[in-house]
């Protein structure tokens, strides 16, 4: 394929995990590292990857908008509802939201960088633009994917109840309109 | 054009007439709803349409922010009537993420009339100033505000004298606080509910945050 990466495709969305919420969070993470990498090598490259651009192009304006509701409006109110204060949660989420924030504003910018690739044909290293917003994207995508791995979901697992989880892994799965995971298909 | 919305409710009658030959003789007869719900006037959050309930099966107040304040005789009239003719089992103060009102109430912006309606939110957040401040991104501020007015609303209505004469009474009865996402069209139970005067006392005593 040229490009560090051996699947075509980025991972799908790990829908078999709805059922163990945090465990579906570090899933999808570890699809934005794996978006973050295909990124990187188009951006050092000439060759046009239409599947991939299309596909990147879909993660940044869908699944992304999507995780980040998951975060703002459910996992961070419920652990902000069910922290300690030893927890010192507040620090973190702050620089987590203000973080989605600016996220998607990048996110604008790295999806008009592939519209225009797809619509001229051409790779992305062949764009001005392209240093300017892809590496600083992936960068900060990595170091506010690790802190919420290493500190943010660790935290939950220890605070959220059974029942939290349980609607929280309900709401993931209404948000994305699949069925209820916890319903066994009859 | 005004002339659709009439044009809508023609077809939204019909449509209904033609699934259910016998619905508005059934809803004309009577009403009775389990529940009253309070909300925000914001027209992204349709009451009826979010709980999949039909005509009927709601009494609804909205006012901006989803306020029950205890002075107002519009909310007053409507929290007596469903409580003591309707006999609702349960009430439901449901805010919403991004909640205008509470944003307001949050600037310090000067808006003229609406400051007054909302100064019960601007009196919360001044109560908790230190620790929503503490919170650096403004629109996770806002809606921290949200759920923390929801509560407030929740506790209200759990110390009105309509609500605990009919616990008095051994009405069954019960308050619920909950929040509504305008991004996903989820609703999240925040586990505010109170059913009697001793849930309302706990609601009041639980920290409003980790470390208050």
């Amino acid at each position: 394929m040229g490009r560090g990466n051996n699947k075509a495709t980025i991972e799908p969305m790990p829908v078999d995990l709805l059922k163990e919420p945090l465990v579906w969070f570090f899933a999808e993470h570890y699809r934005h590292r794996d978006v973050c990498k295909r990124l990187l090598d188009l951006a050092g490259s000439v060759k046009f990857d239409e599947t991939v651009l299309l596909e990147i192009e879909h993660f940044l304006e869908v699944d992304m908008p999507l995780h980040i509701i998951d975060e703002e409006d459910d996992l961070f109110p419920l652990l902000r509802r069910r922290c300690e204060a030893d927890d010192q949660i507040e620090k973190v989420l702050g620089m987590l939201s203000g973080e989605h924030a600016s996220d998607m504003h990048d996110a604008n910018a790295l999806v008009a960088l592939i519209k225009k690739a797809l619509s001229d044909k051409r790779g992305l290293a062949g764009y001005a633009d392209t240093e300017k917003v892809v590496p600083p994207f992936c960068q900060s995508q990595k170091r506010h994917i690790a802190v919420e791995n290493a500190v943010v979901l660790p935290i939950a697992r220890l605070r959220l109840t059974e029942g939290d989880l349980q609607s929280l892994g309900q709401r993931l799965a209404a948000r994305r309109g699949l069925p209820d995971p916890f319903v066994v298909a009859s | 054009m005004i002339e659709q919305l009439l044009d809508n409710n023609m077809q939204w009658a019909s449509a209904r007439v033609r699934s259910d030959p016998k619905f508005f003789q059934r809803l004309a007869a009577q009403q009775s709803p389990e529940y009253l719900w309070i909300g925000c006037s914001d027209s992204r959050v349709p009451a009826n349409e979010i709980v999949g309930l039909d005509p009927g099966e709601l009494f609804v107040h909205r006012n901006v922010a989803n306020l029950a304040p205890p002075r107002d005789v519009n909310f007053l009239s409507v929290l007596q009537y469903s409580v003591e003719v309707l006999k609702v089992r349960h009430i439901i103060v449901c805010g919403h993420y991004g909640c205008g009102g509470i944003r307001a109430a949050l600037d310090l912006e000067r808006r003229g009339l609406i400051d007054h309606w909302l100064q019960p939110v601007a009196d919360l957040a001044h109560q908790h100033a230190d620790h929503l401040n503490a919170i650096t991104d403004f629109d996770t501020r806002v809606n921290t505000a949200c759920e923390h007015n929801v509560r407030a609303q929740v506790e209200y209505v759990g110390r009105n004298p309509f609500v605990t004469d009919a616990w008095r009474r051994g009405q069954k009865l019960a308050v619920h606080g909950w929040i509504y996402s305008i991004r996903d069209g989820l609703i999240r139970n925040l586990d505010y509910s109170v059913s009697r005067m001793k849930d309302v006392d706990a609601l009041s005593r639980r920290p409003w945050f980790p470390d208050a």
